[in-house]
């Protein structure tokens, strides 16, 4: 198998067992998120487990692409039943970009299968295929920066960085270890903990760095010097070039957009310069192989490497307290990743918690007697004890610590904020991101999985570059009628209404193609393969070829490089079709239903108004409608969806997908047909087949 | 230390970076070894990363890529000089014969930089190091250098001119375009 090493490291942290288990008997799962899931629904035989459960397995596997020379892949998959999601603690996915999926490939192997829990704090150490589960009694208590530095010196035997280091005999590396540790948040089991690499990559939602503290895991150093095999180099080579010289940003003559400040998210994207205002980005920084560099590097250190929510969420805050950014902005995106704290779940913690305590129900003495200081929000004295409550658990931060929905339903709040949107806590408990109400899709694939699917696909094209461009007044760079007749030119369902997001389409059987479209795509291309989500799938591309992307071109020549095989597109969806059918049969069998796949009230009652480009301006959002016959870029805000026609929806694409309507479970033939007759029989057992 | 050698030919070619400019991406490495070696890994790459995500601009990032020195230790410490250590005629890149090395690692230890921008590949036994991408069997590379090409930023270039000393390897390669994306220039 090319690309792969052959090999799965299997760690009993119970009983301190180290095995090896071969690829090749889960070849059919290509890698990344099909690899671990299989894994998982293998070796967890009762699926109704708790996250916090020793008999919980955390699968954690590189994109079969990592470690080779395709551009923007070296993301690492990390499967397992989740703390984060609310009601349910669903079977769920996270994903880290870095160093990581490539040094553990260079070490040996194409996966960790992490069972059991240790009595005592354990960190793993990997270096070249030899595996040492150490005591980590030094580490626990550590933050995640100062965890990772400690173990770099242990592992590089004190010589420092900079020069060549020995391994084992005579192998050679100049690169450090690449560590993935949790920090006190992990420790203390917070569902809202993360796992981090380096100083801004992290394994953030779905809560395992929670999960990785009740398992008193601290740390997963993997140190290698080997070498990943391809089916052939030179095509691999030839199509690197061809996609950075033909659809690359060129960073020596930029094509400069309005949207590439805030959005990468495309094969030609720019690194925002936005993520460390401030100290103006010093550098664009890159994970490994990657061509988009959409990272920052400052001249303090603060803040380096983190984009988005990690970046920005105390910035604004910051902006509105101070009237510029400050360092403050910095110290709080650092101290985030330090602790190990979910960034994303911040950035809608903050307005809730300032809402609470404008309505006199949140501070000292109050409701929710609290001395956190929420009148100084935007300094620094607010966020660092914010954060430091959540991470050790310390007064209001031992609710916060637990998500915020979890929090809100110890106050006695759930059902009435989820029901007015102050808690705007919109599929599974996950904070909102783009709006079910608009981006239909984005919620749709959201709660018939088990987390905020962050997949951006389509969001570019349809939403960051037409709504930003017209709101500051300029033309999008494509009309909406091409956009949506280049989407009709894609496999499987060759579907130009896929991309129509007018009132009356978003409950149709289109917006059901769009929703099975984005999971398939990302099931195999981006959580298997290790293609990384800010640069795939590429739709509209100002530097490609009449300002179109190279899916599905490029993402077909690099497969062919990397194995030798040749597979069409709508094979590719297929395989994302199975290893979704995977997923869901693993969610059916912890007890998912129809009736279980809604969002909160305020979704169907609360019209979303979409943003404001500049304080004053209406607000908008501007996406690609059909009406009357003529497609054009409309405003779709203010607008909330339709209950009754939401579950119509449900109906449509469980059709669509071969599912039972009325329970939303899956068929023998359906599942026969995908060549998953096991998993019939293990539902069919568990009496959840239909 | 090796006596100069006057007469060695100067190489009609040299690297040139900007570290301010490197994103610590790596491309450049996986190229490397993918076209010389058909395979990627850091390990049998001739120009060498080295990226602190700790630290702050502009010591973050390090690139040690071979100088092609006027006066090459490697090459004069070598004792199978000229068989495994040698310099092309044409093009006075210094380069090592696959084929002819032995392994002792002198030329590594002679190499005056650090790290060494001599690499030791331990499966084959032998010492190999940046020939300017005149042998690759993995590509056609037209008399380009992988690392160029593959470097998404341009943050290397080839000159036929020597550089002046070790800084005269160290060069700005950021422009206007830089400047249009907030990055600085100077």
């Amino acid at each position: 198998m090319f690309a792969c090493t052959g090999k799965i490291l299997r760690v009993n942290l119970t009983n301190q067992q180290v095995t090896t288990i071969n690829t090749e008997d889960y070849k059919e799962w290509i890698g990344g998120h099909g690899l671990g899931a299989a894994i998982f629904f293998d070796l967890v035989k009762d699926k109704t487990i708790s996250a916090f459960d020793p008999q919980n397995v955390l699968v954690i596997t590189p994109g079969l692409f990592s470690g080779t020379l395709v551009p923007a892949a070296c993301r690492t998959e990390m499967v397992g039943i989740q703390a984060q999601s609310y009601p349910y603690e669903w079977f769920t996915r996270s994903n880290v970009g870095g160093r990581f999926a490539n040094m553990l490939k260079y070490a040996g192997y194409d996966g960790i299968i992490l069972q059991g829990a240790a009595d005592k704090p354990t960190w793993i150490n990997i270096v070249e295929g030899d595996v040492e589960l150490k005591d980590a009694v030094n580490l626990w208590g550590l933050d995640t920066y100062e965890a990772q530095k400690v173990i770099f010196k242990e592992v590089m035997g004190g010589k420092g960085f900079g020069n060549w280091i020995n391994t084992k005999g005579r192998r050679q590396t100049t690169q450090r270890p690449a560590v993935l540790a949790i920090g006190p948040a992990g420790e203390n089991k917070s569902r809202v903990a993360t796992i981090q690499t380096d100083a801004g990559n992290a394994f953030g939602q779905g809560g395992f760095g929670g999960v990785w503290g009740a398992k008193k895991l601290k740390a997963i150093s993997v140190l290698g010097t080997g070498s990943v095999e391809v089916a052939d180099a030179k095509a691999l080579m030839e199509a690197r070039l061809w996609a950075e010289r033909n659809y690359g940003p060129d960073f020596d003559n930029p094509r400069i957009h309005e949207w590439q400040e805030y959005i990468t998210s495309h094969f030609g994207g720019h690194p925002g310069r936005q993520w460390a205002p401030f100290d103006r980005q010093k550098r664009p920084s890159g994970c490994y192989g990657c061509h988009l560099n959409c990272k920052p590097r400052t001249s303090t250190g603060l803040a380096n490497d983190m984009v988005c929510t990690a970046a920005g969420y105390y910035r604004n805050w910051d902006l509105a307290k101070h009237g510029r950014f400050t360092e403050i902005s910095g110290k709080a995106a650092s101290l985030a990743q330090r602790l190990g704290i979910n960034t994303f779940e911040l950035q809608v913690e903050l307005p809730y918690l300032k809402a609470l305590y404008d309505k006199r129900i949140l501070g000292p003495g109050r409701k929710i007697d609290t001395d956190l200081p929420v009148d100084k929000m935007g300094e620094a004295e607010f966020v660092e004890d914010l954060l430091h409550k959540i991470a050790y658990r310390k007064e209001i931060g031992d609710d916060l610590a637990e998500g915020l929905p979890r929090a809100a339903e110890r106050w006695g709040r759930v059902d009435e904020d989820l029901k007015t949107g102050i808690l705007p806590a919109m599929f599974w408990g996950y904070p909102a991101h783009y709006d079910a109400r608009t981006e239909a899709y984005w919620g749709y694939s959201t709660i018939v999985s088990g987390r905020d699917i962050n997949c951006h696909d389509f969001n570019v094209a349809a939403y960051w570059m037409p709504t930003l461009d017209i709101a500051a007044g300029k033309t999008p760079l494509v009309s909406a009628e091409e956009v949506a007749k280049w989407i009709g030119e894609i496999g499987p369902y060759y579907d130009s209404e896929m991309l129509n997001f007018a009132t009356d389409n978003i409950y149709s059987v289109h917006m059901a193609r769009t929703t099975a479209w984005v999971l398939y795509y990302s099931r195999f291309w981006k959580q298997s393969c290790g293609l990384c989500d800010n640069a795939f799938a590429d739709f509209v591309n100002p530097y490609g070829p009449n300002n179109k992307g190279l899916t599905p071109e490029g993402e077909l020549r690099f497969y062919k490089a990397v194995t030798g095989e040749n597979l069409s597109f709508e094979d590719s969806m297929e395989i994302g079709r199975k290893i979704f059918n995977l997923d869901k049969a693993i969610w059916t069998l912890q007890g998912r239903h129809r009736d279980m796949e809604k969002f909160p009230e305020y979704v169907y009652s609360v019209d979303t108004t979409g943003i404001s480009r500049v304080l004053g301006e209406p607000p908008s959002y501007y996406m690609p409608t059909k009406e009357n016959g003529k497609w054009g870029y409309r405003n779709v805000v203010p607008r909330h969806l339709d209950k009754n026609k939401v579950e119509d929806w449900k109906t449509l694409f469980y059709e669509q997908e071969g599912w039972d309507p009325k329970t939303g479970w899956q068929t023998r033939v359906t599942l026969e047909a995908l060549g998953l007759k096991n998993i019939a029989n293990e539902l069919e057992r568990m009496g959840k087949l239909p | 230390m090796a006596e100069v050698n006057k007469e060695v030919p100067l190489s009609k070619g040299y690297l040139l970076v900007d570290t301010k400019k490197c994103t610590g991406c790596c491309s450049c490495m996986l190229a490397c070894s993918l076209v010389h070696e058909g395979k990627s890994g850091f390990s049998l790459s001739r120009i060498q990363i080295l990226d602190d995500a700790f630290g702050s601009f502009p010591t973050d990032v390090e690139i040690a890529v071979c100088q092609q020195c006027d006066n090459p230790e490697c090459y004069l410490e070598c004792p199978l000089k000229d068989e495994a250590l040698c310099i092309d005629e044409k093009t006075g890149v210094r380069y090592v014969n696959e084929d002819q090395c032995n392994g002792c690692e002198l030329c590594i230890e002679a190499c005056p930089f650090s790290p060494s921008r001599i690499i030791f590949d331990p499966d084959r036994n032998i010492a190999i190091k940046c020939d300017l991408c005149q042998s690759t069997p993995y590509w056609d590379s037209q008399g380009k250098q992988a690392c160029i090409e593959v470097c998404p930023v341009n943050a290397i270039k080839f000159t036929t001119v020597k550089p002046v000393g070790y800084g005269g390897y160290r060069v700005n390669l950021r422009g206007e375009g830089w400047a249009k994306l907030g990055l600085p220039i100077d």
